[in-house]
């Protein structure tokens, strides 16, 4: 736990004009999109998340977590998102472009980035022992707010992986006590729901089965055991404190 | 007596009701007696040898002595037990019924034109087999979450590339590997973590290779039983190729 926190204390200290410059970059490109869409504006927005996940794997895991176990491994899986992204910009795979659904809760995703360090703050942390823009859980809950802004089609992999890691945001919160992982879970669980449900919609026809409907009651299914899941995590939460 | 046009037209369909249901996963002995049920009802015998990417199939008409051969690929096609099934029982009911060439025909479009099991649906009951599996093998409820979440990571992934016609090699490999990484973070916690990392790709056992070689070689098939066994054990290294390169990342606590 303590490695857990000096590591996130050394790479707020290291990086923190840079991440700076990042959160700037990603407010403009995000405004861009909502107000002057173009064809540049989606590329870079792209390349933009090709560094953003790549900076994740090298810069956050691969440096300044050193001292953790298995960063490597967490490494891997950010530079196999950023891959993800690189395939998505080669193929055009995601438009980028306004879809108009779900506006509002995608606005709360997308400034979900700077409310972590806000609650770090409100928790009684301190600089740089605290969480900020740009890092893992502040990046997955940007993307999935990304993704349900801007894009009709989006990669279904991505996707798994972002559940994946929303997931491990419950076992973090539960095993080391992370409260800003609620912030992660309360987040992408509706919004990984919305994401599964249009996509379901989208796919569904009469060539498949079960119906829309059924699919939609099995995901509201799985949503119901993931708040089980949840509420176990917070009375364990209460329990420890 | 059967003149060649018709001999044609029945050896014709029964030749696409057996590469269809090779295909879809039926051993070879259960074709070999459906076809010939077919071939019955319509007063001809059929006779089918098989083999992994092809199938030799003769009508014979024992009254006018005419005979047809046919060599004709196997299509590759989703596995699907309810198709099976359902085409099975048309043979039956072509032979109790006595129906004509054109009936049967019509009810086998109707058959494989049956809706299909939607791929999210198999990839959320996926997901959950293979949680259930990880419980099976003494996994905990955190383990149990992680497995299915990285079934639902390498069974997508799986999906969208055999959507693009990827090499089914290297989607074996590469749905390994992505499983079993993200099936690693099990590691960063105190749970089950061995068993999360052992069952997170038993999705990709190929089970239906492996039941239908055995049963082609029990029942003296032995040519095509050994091809599917062959078959699925490639498949089996794929999966083993996998989910070494995950534990060679992590040498130092498993390899």
């Amino acid at each position: 736990m303590e490695t857990f926190w000096n590591t996130i204390a050394d790479y707020n200290s290291g990086t923190w004009p840079l991440q700076i410059a990042i959160v700037v970059i990603g407010l403009i490109l995000t405004l861009l999109l909502y107000f002057r869409p173009s064809r540049t504006v989606r590329i870079a927005m792209k390349l933009f998340m090709i560094f953003l996940n790549f900076w994740i794997a090298a810069v956050y895991y691969l440096i300044y977590c050193a001292p953790r176990e298995y960063n490597g491994l967490m490494a891997l899986f950010w530079a196999i998102m950023g891959g993800l992204w690189i395939y998505d910009l080669a193929v055009k795979h995601a438009s980028l472009e306004l879809t108009g659904k779900h506006q509002s809760f995608a606005v709360v995703l997308l400034v979900m980035p700077i409310v972590y360090p806000l609650l770090s703050l409100a928790l009684g942390r301190t600089f740089p022992m605290m969480t900020s823009p740009v890092m893992p859980c502040s990046v997955a809950v940007f993307t999935i707010g990304l993704m349900l802004a801007f894009s009709e089609r989006v990669n279904i992999i991505l996707a798994m992986f972002l559940a994946h890691w929303a997931l491990l945001g419950f076992s973090k919160i539960y095993f080391f006590g992370i409260i800003e992982d609620y912030l992660l879970v309360f987040s992408l669980v509706p919004a990984l729901y919305i994401f599964f449900r249009e996509y379901v919609m989208a796919h569904a026809s009469g060539k498949s089965k079960p119906s829309a409907a059924v699919l939609n009651t099995l995901l509201i299914l799985l949503c119901i055991i993931v708040c089980i899941f949840f509420t176990i995590t917070l009375l364990h939460q209460i329990k420890t404190a | 007596m059967k003149s060649k046009q018709e001999l044609t037209e029945i050896l014709d369909f029964i030749t696409e009701y057996a590469t269809y249901l090779l295909g879809s996963g039926v051993h070879t002995s259960r074709v070999i007696r459906n076809s010939q049920r077919i071939g019955v009802s319509q007063g001809v015998d059929i006779q089918l040898s098989s083999f992994q990417k092809s199938i030799i199939i003769t009508a014979h008409d024992e009254h006018s002595r005419e005979a047809i051969t046919r060599v004709v690929a196997i299509p590759a096609l989703p596995i699907s037990f309810e198709r099976n099934s359902d085409l099975s029982a048309l043979s039956w009911d072509a032979l109790d019924e006595r129906l004509p060439l054109d009936e049967i025909r019509r009810r086998y479009e109707k058959l494989i034109a049956k809706p299909r099991i939607d791929p999210i649906f198999v990839l959320i009951t996926v997901g959950l087999a293979n949680a259930s599996f990880c419980r099976l093998f003494g996994g905990d409820w955190t383990a149990m979450g992680i497995v299915f979440t990285s079934t639902l990571v390498g069974f997508s992934a799986r999906q969208q590339m055999q959507a693009r016609g990827v090499n089914h090699f290297l989607v074996f490999i590469i749905s390994a590997f992505l499983a079993s990484l993200c099936a690693s973070s099990a590691l960063f916690f105190d749970c089950t973590a061995e068993t999360a990392l052992a069952t997170s790709v038993l999705f990709l056992v190929p089970g239906v290779p492996l039941i239908n070689g055995v049963i082609d070689i029990v029942d003296g098939h032995i040519l095509i039983g050994v091809s599917r066994l062959i078959n699925a054990m490639l498949l089996i290294i794929c999966i083993a190729i996998g989910l070494s390169a995950t534990l060679l990342m992590i040498k130092d606590s498993l390899l």
